[in-house]
């Protein structure tokens, strides 16, 4: 029980330790040319600077993404990150606003028998129509389930999770039935099917997939699955309620959220940004983001509880300014994005939502004054305060931010680059490598080019990310980590490597030679270096 | 930390779902379970569970059989071996006490246990089994005593010992080869070896079959792959390692005592009569059970040895096991043996190549004709005999589960965070592993050796 | 089934007179009938010539008067026919020149022995005109000159003589000396020359004084498989009559320089035996028993060192029963009268001649091998010997045939008899090579036992009879085919050991035969072993097994990389597979290497577009762009090429779907330095 504890706080810290560990890195690299590439001491996108909590391994980011949450004790054992912030300010006590999606008084009285009606109904129903006797919905790549300890159904993916109350009941059965004997049910096989099961909290997730995904990483999905539930209750919220009433319908409180869910999937299907738990930034002139950044920090330095501002276009990073000593995971974020990118409603006008993010406190709502740019300029931005009534402030402030940034014409450079389509690694000059991921550990911040022929229809691109993923999971298995790995396959010849300061993971047209690779690759990273104050975000802006 | 953390068996059973015709009647479920100890009630639980998860799992994809489940404290293996026979094996995941933090907790290692490499062994258990005892199918429909009791009454009398010779911690990416080593010969040797072996067949019409090894290495095969693989693995970790513990105790008495039969040669039985002039009968002989893919047919295994030749002869199980028929076969077998032997065996000394600790290991194995060759391992006979280390070895087993999935050819070159590099290369149809600890070498360095030693290793065949 | 027939045949004499025997006047008061064994003919010489002298030979039938001078002791024609010899007295020899018009010359010319009292024994023509005298007091050579009528002494030896024998094929003479006569010397005539062989002495056995140990008629000489031979009847006086045994003793004459006593045979009979030479077999006929053994020095007896003792290859038998056809009442009928065989009148010559001189008649012994093979009953010994024999191929290949219907037994002897073939078809390759290259083989142990010499006694049966005769036979479903794979591998090991190239008909039957009897595996195991020459017709057989048995296909291309020259085929069938990439790379290697000439671009796109996998068409075409680029740096083909509709093909499945391609969006996107 201690450790997690203990992770809490080592994530508290990640800013400061990643310091070390970059100032280690210009040693390390020297060594790692043995890694087999004929490689510079060049690391590109590296930076003792960061606003993002980073990880060393994908294991760990996967424990941490799990660990913050995963034991009942936590909310004894550690204290509210939100809290401390007001704290650190004036006493408000943490209450959940009306404004809150939903109306927990209306919860707070579950014995309601109609309500229990409806779920007796939902049972009945389920039965006659079986999606189980439907080929298209067996057919599907990627199921994922969520129910309650008690059996009942949550969420599913393919299909009203009403109808599958039987099947359901069996993934419960067999859940308690090894947790009975004080264990505890991981994974089952079965052809080129993969069923994965995780237990958080009240909630069982379940995931049926034919993908070539690992367990880990299913496993990581199914958490962001959780997450993202827990960002619209939290998770004192989620644990009350079913203290309260065992079989208690949490649908009735998702209501309107599922789109989430299924957004967050297809969104997991087709970006590495999840697997690698970083970010990608919108690539931009050096110049131009500072810019943009003190343009923010000089309109909201002032205010109060202001803890995170982040701008995003094209679910990629412009900038991100953030309250000093506090530090935002890769994971919270990528939820964000997830509301941004499925939430239509912020473009016609702003909003102010609450919003939990669980890495950075699992417990509490933070206040998001969510809106875009201009209508000439598709750009979100986020404010998010742990204060709940300062809506107009932060709109005023909204205001001032873009009258500034047109001033200053960032706004048509933030456009331009939104519009431009991404460079191609044919057009950097090296035809052999036909696509790559680049991460920077030091700043969990990721690049990756334009897909380019073959990688031209939707199955295409999605297989193309899930070898990504086989090579993931190789390099980051938990008990076997690699160094490198160099695989000739059936249609792409593939690299994937890691070093202290970053993961590589390249894709060469198939019959590509050892040599042409090697060359190519630290060609690559030269470019990389040349141009990584655009692609990448070097410092960490404070308030 | 201390000791090496082990995998242990947990459960072992075999059951039919279809034997319960109603509630109430479960434990007509179980034909066999392993630990025999575990009161009936807590039986039933387990298969009931194994049932739902292999129901659970056919539900969403049917035609698919469940292969395996991971729990957090062990692995569940599955094998349906005959229709609606089930066999399961659960083993325990090796655990450590960890200290983080001032705090001691069990850490489960579950990368450590390859289902892989489970799954080859559970169906090693299934064929080992019915190469002795014939399949679940003719147990039952046995003409004299068919019954379901029979078929408990074997599967009890087989694995309440065969389980405990299971190697699960020394089991490795061998186990799910289940290859053969051919020795190395020139032709005109391989046509003495296979011509003798002819002779017997045509001079003994009792004789349906016949297999030649020496020392551990196949020579000659009348077998299909399919079964000599068993009857090979049977011999190599069983059989003959026993014999030669006996030989080696009992070894110093004068070859078979001064008889006729004997004087001029060195062939003794290893099953059958220990010795040619002995009163007490004929010894007892295994029956094997073979031909599963064509019809099935169970023969008498006779293995005759001398000096380092091993020959199987499988006798048609009609024939009276009288001594005069192991006379006249040790007076046939023991001369030319003998002189067939020492030719090999000088042909064999040409082939021995000692390879230095530095240089690189490899492993080949070729999915065709089962034959596999290993400088990773001493031996072929499973006990931890290895050149490299338990990581590697799993490595390789990954490689091989990824490169299962390719179709034609591919490579995959592998730098561990210890320094070593694994490569794996597939072509036509062959598997080729090389193993080379080389700190400071970078990818073409490695290439470049690989190449070498495919030269030298491979130059026979089509291997790009 | 072959061997069947010579079953119908009934009996089984293995030896017969031949079938029209020479006939001629039996000797009477007025007619003497005389013998050359020289040139093979019969003088029947009426009333001293007067009333006319017949000649018989194999190829004459001539007749002529001479007037009556005397008794005739012995009449021969030189060995061109141009002189008669005619000797009357014990000390002088007459000649006539025999005219071309078949007629005697009128004159006579005489020669008398130099020797002072020394009696005439007998003479000899040897080469051309000489002729040999030989006397009680030694041998002397003439020479004749017909034209003038004169006769040259050349040569002469003296040393007391008791006997003498002539063999025409070796000329050499053997005289007997000593006073008990076991004194041997053996004179080789040369033109114009005598020369002494290395005395010898035969060992006397107990004979009563007076009589000599060794008579005349004991002795024959004969050339055994080109190797001049003294064939010597020892009789054993064992201590009763019924033991006693006799022997024949085989000196052999080496070089003509020494002989030495290399073999002898065992009669275990005793009594009167009479001895011929036919196909290299020393035929000994027996009177009391009225059967004939047969001896052959070739075939393995038991040695004891320094001499080889033989017992006879089979039972003794009589000779075929013969009839004589003689005329009847009338002049057109002819009845067929059984004539006595082993006669008191018969008298024997050699090689293989025996005459009834109370008939008339002149036979030659002749073998019956067809019946020899039922008596011979060890099948190893019946194939040496029919190996030994004067076209006995026919014969023997059928023996072959019948082993194999005796099949599974009888593989306990096939190893041993092939090889004894092979052996001898390996020193027949090693001669043609030497003969046509000078170099000899690679040196093998098993070929050194066959001795070139005697190679030409030595059937050959080389590995297409075998094929055709035998292999090829099964296919008929006589026996089992696994045991057909017995014989075969059998065969084809005894060819490995002689290091003899199998030829690929026998591999091809290897493999259907393995391939009919679903021994997959086993054939995996044979070619594994490279028991199976490597061959692009194999290869493409394997390939046409693939269906049969996946694993064929591998072995094929196997093959194909081993042969080393077929980087084509190999291409080929990667690319008939569907394994393209692996076909590109391979290709790629060969170049590199420089083995292959340039194949064709459009192969490979072809392929890659008849795949319908757009990503493995995208690889081809990626591939040969890179190639572009390398040889005339632009990703463009050459219109050599004709791969625009490839171009095409990929602008179709890519270029309007590839976003990536409109640059012009990134003009400010900087590239690597290249």
């Amino acid at each position: 029980m201690l450790w997690n504890v203990n992770r809490k706080r080592k994530f508290i810290n990640s800013g400061k330790t990643k310091v070390f560990s970059c100032s280690a890195m210009a040693t390390k690299e020297t060594v790692s040319v043995g890694d087999g590439i004929a490689e510079p001491g060049i690391e590109p996108g590296a930076s003792a600077e960061t606003m993002l909590v980073t990880t060393d391994s994908f294991e760990e980011y996967e424990q941490e993404m799990s660990s913050s949450i995963d034991d009942k004790h936590m909310k004894e054992s550690t204290t509210s990150t939100i809290s401390e912030i007001q704290e650190e300010v004036q006493d408000i006590p943490v209450t959940p606003t009306p404004t809150s999606p939903v109306d927990l008084k209306k919860v707070a009285s579950p014995d309601d028998p109609e309500l229990e009606d409806i779920s007796y109904q939902f049972g009945q129903t389920s039965l006659d129509v079986d999606p189980l006797r439907s080929k298209a919905w067996l057919a599907q790549k990627k199921h994922v389930f969520v129910l309650s300890q008690a059996g009942k159904p949550i969420y599913s993916r393919h299909s009203s999770e009403d109808k599958l109350v039987t099947v359901m009941g069996v993934m419960q059965a067999l859940v308690s039935f090894v947790q009975d004997g004080n264990d505890m049910i991981r994974s089952v096989h079965a052809g080129d099917t993969n069923f994965v099961f995780v237990v958080k909290g009240p909630l069982i997730l379940v995931s049926v997939s034919k993908t070539l995904e690992s367990v880990p990483q299913l496993v990581l999905q199914l958490t962001y699955v959780y997450n993202q539930i827990l960002s619209v209750l939290t998770q004192s919220q989620l644990t009350r309620v079913y203290d309260q009433r065992r079989n208690f319908d949490l649908r009735r409180l998702l209501t309107g959220s599922e789109r989430l869910i299924d957004h967050l999937l297809n969104f997991m299907d087709r970006e590495p940004a999840f697997f690698l738990g970083a970010v990608k930034c919108l690539p931009l002139l050096p110049s131009m983001r500072d810019s943009i950044t003190q343009t923010i920090v000089q309109t909201c330095g002032k205010i109060k509880n202001l803890v995170f501002a982040i701008l995003l276009a094209n679910n990629q990073l412009v900038t991100l300014v953030r309250m000093k000593k506090y530090f935002i995971h890769p994971a919270d974020l990528h939820l964000i994005q997830n509301l941004v990118d499925s939430s239509e409603s912020f473009k016609s006008a702003e909003s102010w939502t609450p919003i939990c993010l669980p890495k950075f406190d699992s417990n509490g709502f933070m206040h998001g004054h969510v809106s875009y740019l201009a209508e000439d300029c598709q750009a979100c931005l986020l404010l998010l305060t742990v204060d709940r009534d300062v809506f107009f402030t932060l709109s005023d402030a909204k205001q001032k931010i873009v009258e500034k940034l047109r001033r200053t014409n960032c706004l048509e450079a933030i456009n331009e680059s939104m519009n431009k389509t991404s460079v191609t690694t044919g057009e950097i000059g090296l035809p052999e490598m036909r696509h790559v991921l680049y991460k920077c550990r030091s700043t969990a911040q990721f690049w990756s080019p334009g897909f380019q022929s073959p990688y031209t229809t939707d199955e295409e691109v999605e297989r193309l990310l899930g070898l990504y993923q086989c090579l993931h999971h190789r390099l980051h298995a938990p008990s076997r980590p690699l160094k490198l790995i160099f695989q000739q396959l059936d249609k792409e010849t593939m690299l994937a490597w890691v070093t202290s300061g970053f993961e590589l993971y390249v894709t060469f047209e198939p019959l590509v030679t050892k040599p042409d690779a090697i060359n190519s690759v630290s060609k690559l990273l030269k470019w990389i270096k040349k141009e990584e104050e655009r692609l990448f975000i070097l410092n960490s802006p404070t308030f | 930390m201390s000791a090496k953390p082990e995998i242990t068996l947990e459960h072992f059973y075999v059951f039919n779902g279809t034997y319960a015709k109603k509630e109430g009647e479960e434990e007509k479920k179980i034909l066999y379970y392993y630990p025999s100890k575990i009161d009936l009630d807590s039986q039933i639980k387990n298969i009931g569970l194994s049932e739902a998860i292999i129901k659970f799992t056919e539900s969403f994809n049917p035609g698919q059989a469940c292969d395996y489940c991971h729990t957090h404290k062990t692995r569940q293996i599955y094998f349906q071996p005959e229709p609606d026979f089930w066999m399961v094996m659960i083993v325990g995941v090796p655990r450590v006490w960890k200290v983080k933090d001032g705090t001691q907790f069990m850490e489960y290692q579950n990368e450590e246990v390859s289902s892989n490499v489970c799954q080859a062994i559970l169906r090693q258990t299934y064929t080992m089994f019915r190469l002795f005892m014939g399949s679940f199918d003719t147990i039952l429909n046995d003409p004299e005593c068919g019954s379901v009791l029979l078929l408990k009454h074997k599967l009890d009398h087989f694995y309440s010992r065969y389980l405990l010779s299971l190697k699960l911690n020394n089991s490795d990416i061998l186990d799910v080869f289940q290859g053969l080593q051919f020795l190395p010969l020139d032709k005109t040797t391989f046509l003495r070896v296979q011509c003798f072996m002819n002779l017997v067949e045509a001079m003994f019409s009792q004789v349906k079959y016949t297999a030649f090894l020496y020392n551990d290495q196949l020579v000659w095969s009348g077998l299909d792959p399919e079964d000599m693989q068993v009857v090979y693995n049977y011999l190599i970790s069983t059989l003959l390692p026993a014999y030669l513990e006996k030989e080696l105790h009992g070894g110093s008495m004068p070859r078979n005592s001064p008889s006729p039969f004997t004087s001029s040669h060195y062939g003794k039985f290893v099953t059958g009569p220990s010795s040619i002039n002995e009163p007490n009968g004929t010894g007892k002989l295994p029956r094997v059970y073979i031909n599963y893919s064509t019809i099935p047919i169970s023969l008498y295994l006779v293995v005759y040895r001398a000096l380092s030749a091993t020959i199987c002869l499988f006798v048609d199980s009609k024939t009276s096991l009288v001594m005069d028929f192991f006379k006249s076969l040790d007076t046939f077998l023991g001369p030319q043996l003998t002189t067939l032997v020492s030719s090999v065996a000088e042909q064999c000394s040409k082939h021995v190549t000692i390879v230095a600790d530095s240089s690189p290991k490899y492993l080949y194995f070729n999915k065709l004709n089962l034959a596999y060759k290993s400088t990773i391992h001493l031996d072929n006979r499973r006990c931890s005999n290895v050149l490299t280390t338990p990581e590697v070895l799993r490595i390789i087993t990954d490689i091989n589960n990824d490169t299962n999935k390719l179709k034609e050819a591919g490579e995959v070159i592998i730098k561990t965070m210890s320094d070593y590099w694994v490569v794996g290369k597939l072509s036509n149809l062959r598997e080729f592993f090389v193993v080379i600890q080389q700190k400071n070498a970078n990818l073409i360095e490695i290439d470049d050796e690989v190449k070498r030693l495919c030269e030298q290793q491979l130059k026979s065949i089509f291997f790009h | 089934m072959e061997s069947s027939t010579s079953e119908d045949t009934g009996d089984d004499y293995y030896l017969e007179l031949s079938a029209d025997p020479i006939r001629f006047e039996s000797v009477s008061f007025l007619t003497n009938v005389f013998f050359d064994d020289s040139n093979k003919q019969v003088f029947a010489v009426r009333s001293g010539g007067v009333t006319g002298v017949l000649v018989k030979g194999p190829n004459q039938n001539l007749s002529f008067r001479m007037e009556d001078k005397g008794p005739v002791i012995s009449i021969k024609f030189s060995p061109d026919m141009n002189i008669l010899a005619i000797q009357r007295t014990n000390t002088s020899v007459e000649f006539v020149n025999y005219l071309p018009t078949r007629e005697l010359d009128s004159v006579e010319y005489s020669q008398s022995c130099k020797g002072k009292n020394a009696s005439i024994l007998g003479f000899v023509w040897t080469h051309g005109n000489e002729i040999l005298l030989v006397t009680d007091h030694g041998v002397e050579l003439f020479q004749v000159t017909p034209e003038k009528r004169t006769v040259k002494a050349l040569k002469s030896l003296s040393l007391g003589v008791n006997w003498f024998v002539f063999c025409p094929q070796s000329y050499l003479v053997l005289l007997s000396s000593g006073t008990i006569g076991n004194q041997m010397q053996a004179l080789h005539i040369t033109p114009g020359n005598l020369h002494k062989l290395t005395k010898f002495e035969m060992e006397a056995t107990a004979t009563k004084p007076g009589k000599l140990a060794v008579s005349e008629r004991d002795v024959a000489l004969a050339v055994l498989y080109d190797i001049p031979c003294i064939i010597v009847l020892r009789h054993q006086q064992g201590a009763s009559r019924s033991n006693a045994t006799t022997f024949v003793y085989v000196y052999t004459v080496h070089k003509m320089m020494t002989i030495k006593r290399s073999h002898i045979l065992k009669l275990d009979m005793s009594g009167r035996f009479a001895i011929n030479v036919v196909d290299n077999l020393i035929i000994v006929h027996h009177q009391a028993s009225k059967t004939s053994m047969i001896f052959d020095i070739m075939l393995p007896g038991v040695s004891d060192g320094t001499v080889i003792y033989h017992t006879s290859v089979a039972v003794p038998k009589p000779i075929k029963p013969y009839n004589l056809k003689v005329p009847g009442a009338t002049l057109s009928e002819h009845i067929f009268q059984p004539c006595q065989l082993y006669s008191p009148n018969w008298v024997v010559f050699q090689p293989n001649i025996v005459i009834d001189a109370k008939l008339g008649c002149l036979w030659y012994i002749e073998l019956r091998l067809d019946a020899l093979v039922k008596v011979i009953r060890d099948k190893i010994l019946l194939v040496e010997f029919l190996m030994q024999r004067k076209d006995a191929k026919q014969i023997l290949i059928q023996v072959l045939q019948s082993f194999m219907t005796q099949m599974p037994v009888s593989l306990m002897e096939m190893p041993t008899i092939f090889d004894k073939l092979n052996s001898v078809y390996r020193s027949h390759l090693e001669n043609e090579i030497q003969s046509q290259m000078g170099t000899p083989l690679q040196s093998n142990t098993k070929s050194v036992a066959t001795t070139l010499e005697n190679l030409k006694h030595k059937l050959l049966i080389d590995q297409s009879d075998i094929y055709t005769h035998i292999l090829s036979k099964f296919s008929e479903g006589t026996i089992e085919p696994k045991m057909v794979v017995w014989v075969l591998l059998e065969y084809i090991r005894s060819l490995a050991e002689h290091g003899i190239p199998v030829q690929h008909y026998l591999h091809e039957l290897v493999i259907t035969t393995l391939v009919h009897r679903k021994a997959y595996y086993q054939l995996h195991q044979l070619l594994q072993y490279h028991v199976v020459a490597d061959s692009k017709p194999l290869a493409c057989l394997l390939l046409s097994l693939e269906n049969l048995y996946p694993a064929a296909h591998q072995l094929a291309l196997d093959m194909l990389k081993r042969l080393g020259n077929a980087h084509e085929e190999i291409i080929e069938v990667l690319l008939s597979k569907g394994h393209i990439l692996p076909a590109l790379s391979f290709f790629r290697y060969v170049r590199s290497v420089g083995m292959a000439d340039e194949i064709s671009a459009r192969k490979f796109l072809e392929a890659g577009k008849a795949s319908n996998d757009p990503i493995l068409f995208h690889s081809v075409f990626k591939f040969f762009e890179q190639r572009n680029v390398r040889l005339h740096n632009t990703t463009a083909f050459t219109r050599g090429e004709h791969c625009q509709p490839y171009v095409q093909h990929f602008k179709y499945l890519f270029r309007e779907t590839d976003n990536g391609c409109n640059s012009d969006t990134n003009s400010n996107v900087s590239t690597v330095s290249t």
